[in-house]
């Protein structure tokens, strides 16, 4: 073997080595709840709903006022979010989590049969519902919610230079439906800085 | 010459030190709260992180009735301000590990020489036992 041609083997021997198999934009799986997801400045990404809504769940339980309902677990409905961030966000991404940290508790349930402006998510399970009581020839119950949860998101923008800096506030309410109080409130803000988008925090 | 040397050496040393800047605290001298203290295990893996973020106690509470709830102060040692990611993990009775729906690495940064506590709430009250993880962004 020429000892040129041995020391080119060698070297691309080695180049392969350093970098491994995969080349640098091959597709791969990340751990969503881990540190090596996609940071954007211009949207809410999958790491700020997941902080946003522990920080919040975790307020919620501290206050202990889901002990206060006469029995555990408590009926939640979940009333409008609104949306005054200039994106199209499902605020599920949100209240989802909420519920399902809520109901793993043991201190929530949430109807799925009532919603904001008549919307229910179940619309199945609210109409078998109904069909079932008039087969029966009594009059449908309805499982009125204790609590109603509602919220916000906001979002606020300045730019220093190239540098930019976005603010997504996360307010909720959680409120008692027999008297309208907000028996708790929160609000939790998540602020990125940056000149462009980065994979990993 | 000699001027020149100690001028190089400051210079050297303000340049490795970057700008950095610590925190003043105040507080009650004889503090009126009593926390629940929990005796810990340490597995330190990254000595660099664990030489700049020390960890100063881990108390815990019951929030809710029922649920664990955990407090882990930390300490960064150093006068810069550390940036760095951390966990919890909750565990069961029979040691299995929970799955929590809001978990996951947050990020979190300590000003030079800063104190803070992090904490999490067990959101299922099979949780007796947890895990805090750190580490290094």
């Amino acid at each position: 073997m020429k000892p040129k041609f041995a020391a080119t083997l060698a070297a691309a021997a080695l180049a392969l080595l350093a970098t491994g198999c995969a080349t640098k934009n091959d597709a791969k799986y990340v751990d969503s709840q881990g540190p090596n997801t996609i940071v954007s400045l211009n949207s809410i990404n999958i790491q700020d709903w997941n902080n946003a809504a522990d920080k919040l769940v975790a307020s919620l339980l501290e206050s202990n006022v889901l002990e206060r309902a006469p029995s555990l677990p408590a009926v939640m409905a979940v009333s409008r979010i609104r949306n005054n961030t200039q994106q199209q966000v499902d605020t599920d991404a949100l209240t989802k989590k909420i519920r399902v940290a809520l109901n793993k508790s043991g201190k929530i349930v949430t109807t799925t049969t009532l919603g904001a402006d008549g919307k229910v998510e179940d619309a199945v399970a609210a109409d078998s519902g109904a069909m079932q009581a008039f087969m029966a020839g009594e009059k449908q119950k309805t499982t009125l919610p204790y609590y109603t949860l509602s919220g916000k998101l906001l979002e606020d923008r300045v730019r220093s230079g190239s540098t930019q800096q976005t603010t997504y506030t996360f307010q909720l309410s959680l409120t008692t439906v027999k008297d309208g109080l907000a028996v708790w409130e929160d609000e939790t803000q998540i602020t990125k800085q940056g000149q462009r988008s980065s994979v990993g925090w | 010459m000699k001027l020149l040397l100690a001028t190089s050496a400051a210079a050297l040393a303000l340049l490795g030190s970057g700008c950095a800047t610590s925190v003043n605290t105040v507080s009650r001298s004889e503090p009126q709260a009593t926390p629940s203290y929990v005796a810990d295990q340490r597995v330190i893996t990254d000595s660099s992180l664990g030489r700049k973020v020390a960890i100063v106690s881990v108390n815990e509470a019951k929030v809710s009735g029922d649920l664990l709830k955990i407090q882990v102060t930390l300490e960064n040692r150093s006068t810069k301000p550390q940036a760095f990611t951390y966990k919890f993990d909750w565990i069961a009775t029979d040691g299995m590990e929970l799955s929590a729906p809001t978990g996951g690495w947050k990020q979190i940064q300590l000003e030079g020489r800063e104190t803070r506590a992090v904490a999490a709430v067990a959101t299922s009250p099979k949780a007796v036992d947890f895990r805090l993880k750190l580490r290094e962004n």
